[in-house]
């Protein structure tokens, strides 16, 4: 199906399935609230058939471009029916599974995820491993045919909620670095795995430590080969800055546009808003030039950096406007409008941390887009 | 214009902006390069090839009021005499008023004019198209910030004119958002030149035994460089998609506060040779804070739209995926 046809068509049915697909539970949602009604958009958008746009057939898609994927997500953003951070997690894990697993393995587990029957996390960063993603130690020993794995991630989005997860671990010397670095895919319901969610500034637990002690992963669960791990995480972060940014982006207009509708007369300077709408538009308008080189079968790689750096200031930007804008609303409403806002604005503080620092971001843009050689 | 089409275009466009100096060179490579008829053609190409090229180059040609008029749907000769609007304006250069013309605009790079020029003139009840003598206007050669750009203010109270032609309502608007993203391309030009100079500075430059493009200070301000000049480029790219006028607002300024973020990273990297006439950086700076003030300002277009927005609470709408 062609991107207009497409458009057209998922718009009349949202139309008209509006009723079914609003979440009851309104602004104050809980985590937990959130992530039923994300299952419950995510199903029947798949039964519906939209959510298997833009997939290869051999999971369990319907194919055509990705750019599908990303107007669905746009579509269901603006509209206020998913929370944008939580939906994109598919477009992160999905075409890793499709790249790396076996065959077999993602044509039974993709189909999962995309139906919202499972939700899947990522296990990657460690106490003290962040932004040093090399460096981490949750070690996995091959025995016959089965790793074991022991060790700990932190961070970890959705863990309390996921049936599998992406893991990273050291298969190679303690100082093999990059080279060492397996990934396997590991069923959340294993002896041996701890998860403990971690109390956030936003009020939503939405990360979590996650701790393994002898886990049993069967070896068909590796994920490319063993010592492959870096190349399927290298992999992943640009999906995590192409489709998902893209979303976010619709989700930023539309949160904007609200603000626009809520903030008291003359409690808005209007140079701040001028210029926080063109930091939107400047997003976007990067952000869609990334998604039609997504289409056209462009390898992605570090000028994502970019726009993953446009759209944590633009997240800022918008939300330190809503503490102009909204400021007694935020810092002493009770009611549930104004605790969205004040969730919202406590989040984005996390926009330049999570997903690779801002100063991550600007190390891979002046090494690998200035060239500007080593740090050292 | 298709990919190949495109590249001859802009590789015989730098050639002719590398071999030329001054304005009047570049103009007669225009002609011959056949960038009048590309301008008809295919104006996305025609524009944003040559004027990225002329901020990358530092050169300058009198392809400005070609884009005003041919946006205003003029043709050539005429549009050579087009006057422009002043510095931090983006109204017709004349009003009329109980029948008496006055003009207060700028006109491109110096020739030996002779005969008229055309200035778009407010009426009251909509914009006309008038000639105007040379002889009845003063003109002032501006040397300012950047004499080089060979700028020239025309002046003229109760002036003798023929109209010879009205604008249709929204006309003189569209021409003016063809002329900001001709602009917004130099300024993303002159940022791109720039940024590399300060980049090969960054790598040539050793201080405590080790290029200071090393130091992570450096490093930051280098990429935020880049992440500026890249976000006005998406959103000049994004606004010839979109054709609006507002879209096209925003690129002018987003380029316009891009330049400006860019040179003072640019300068600080270059620290004390930057500030020397010994090092190009100088007029690229220049450049810069002279393009920001062609049809609006970083600023003024901001505030213009941050009013608008609250006074209307509706963003408006984007180009679709």
């Amino acid at each position: 199906m062609e991107l207009d046809e497409f458009r057209s068509s998922l718009d009349t049915w949202l139309d008209r399935h509006d009723e079914t697909l609003r979440a009851t539970h309104g602004a104050g949602a809980t985590l937990d609230d959130q992530m039923a009604h994300l299952s419950l958009v995510k199903r029947l958008t798949y039964e519906a058939g939209w959510m298997r746009f833009g997939w290869p057939e051999r999971v369990g898609g319907l194919g055509g471009s990705p750019l599908l994927r990303a107007y669905l997500g746009e579509a269901l953003t603006s509209r206020d029916l998913v929370e944008p951070g939580i939906y994109s997690m598919t477009e992160v894990l999905a075409p890793t599974m499709i790249d790396f697993a076996r065959p077999e393995l993602a044509a039974v587990m993709v189909p999962r995820l995309l139906s919202g029957a499972e939700t899947w996390c990522q296990g990657f960063s460690e106490p003290g491993t962040g932004s040093n993603l090399a460096a981490l130690t949750c070690r996995a020993t091959r025995d016959g045919d089965a790793w074991h794995v022991t060790g700990q991630k932190v961070w970890t989005s959705l863990a309390q909620y996921a049936d599998r997860c992406v893991l990273l671990t050291r298969t190679g010397s303690v100082d093999s670095a990059h080279r060492g670095i397996t990934a396997l895919f590991v069923d959340m319901d294993s002896p041996g795995i701890v998860v403990r969610p971690i109390e956030t500034m936003h009020g939503a637990p939405e990360f979590s430590e996650v701790f393994f002690d002898d886990v049993v992963v069967r070896v068909d669960r590796t994920l490319g080969h063993e010592g492959q791990g870096w190349a399927v995480a290298m992999d992943l972060l640009p999906y995590e800055r192409s489709t998902a940014l893209w979303h976010r982006a619709a989700y930023l207009y539309a949160r904007l546009q609200s603000l626009l509708h809520a903030a008291p007369p003359d409690s808005l300077d209007p140079v701040a808003v001028g210029e926080v709408a063109q930091l939107v538009f400047a997003l976007r308008a990067r952000s869609r030039a990334t998604q039609h080189r997504v289409a056209a079968g462009e390898h992605l790689g570090p000028e994502t950096s970019i726009d993953k750096v446009l759209v944590a200031t633009a997240e800022q930007a918008v939300f330190d406007l809503v503490a102009d804008g909204l400021g007694p609303d935020v810092a002493m409403g009770d009611d549930p409008t104004s605790a969205r806002w004040r969730r919202e604005l406590l989040y984005s503080r996390a926009a330049t941390i999570y997903g690779g620092t801002a100063e991550i971001q600007r190390n891979i843009i002046a090494r690998r887009l200035l060239d500007l050689g080593s740090e050292r | 214009m298709e990919g190949t089409e495109r590249e001859l275009f802009a590789r015989s466009l730098r050639h002719a902006l590398e071999s030329g100096r001054g304005g009047d060179v570049l103009d007669g490579s225009l002609d011959g390069l056949g960038w009048h008829e590309a301008l008809v053609e295919d104006p996305r190409t025609a524009v944003s090839v040559l004027f990225e090229l002329q901020g990358a180059a530092g050169a300058h040609s009198s392809a400005l009021p070609a884009v005003l008029g041919y946006g205003l749907g003029m043709a050539p000769p005429a549009t050579a005499g087009l006057v422009l609007p002043r510095p931090g304006h983006a109204g017709p250069p004349g009003t009329v008023d109980r029948g008496r013309l006055t003009v207060h605009g700028l006109a491109g790079t110096v020739r030996e004019r002779e005969g008229t020029v055309v200035v778009v003139a407010g009426t009251g009840d909509g914009d006309a198209v008038a000639d105007v003598s040379v002889d009845d206007l003063d003109l002032r050669k501006i040397d300012g910030l950047a004499p080089h750009l060979g700028l020239v203010e025309v002046v003229g109270t109760d002036v003798p004119y023929t109209v010879w032609d009205e604008l249709p309502d929204g006309r003189w608007e569209r021409g003016v958002a063809l002329a900001r993203l001709a602009v917004g391309h130099q300024l993303v030009g002159t940022s791109r030149r720039m940024l590399e100079l300060a980049r090969r500075h960054a790598l040539e430059r050793i201080q405590f035994d080790r290029p200071i493009g090393s130091f992570q200070a450096v490093r930051h301000r280098l990429a935020d460089t880049l992440i500026a000049i890249e976000g006005a480029d998406a959103a000049l790219q994004s606004a010839w998609d979109d054709g609006s006028i507002e879209s096209a607002a925003v690129a002018k300024a987003l380029a316009g506060r891009g330049a400006r973020t860019t040179a003072r990273h640019c300068q600080q990297v270059l620290a004390g040779i930057g500030f020397t006439t010994e090092h190009p950086f100088h007029c690229s700076l220049r450049d810069t804070l002279v393009l920001d003030q062609l049809f609006g300002t970083a600023n003024s277009l901001t505030r213009e739209f941050g009013r608008r927005l609250l006074a209307t609470r509706q963003l408006p709408p984007l180009p679709p995926l």
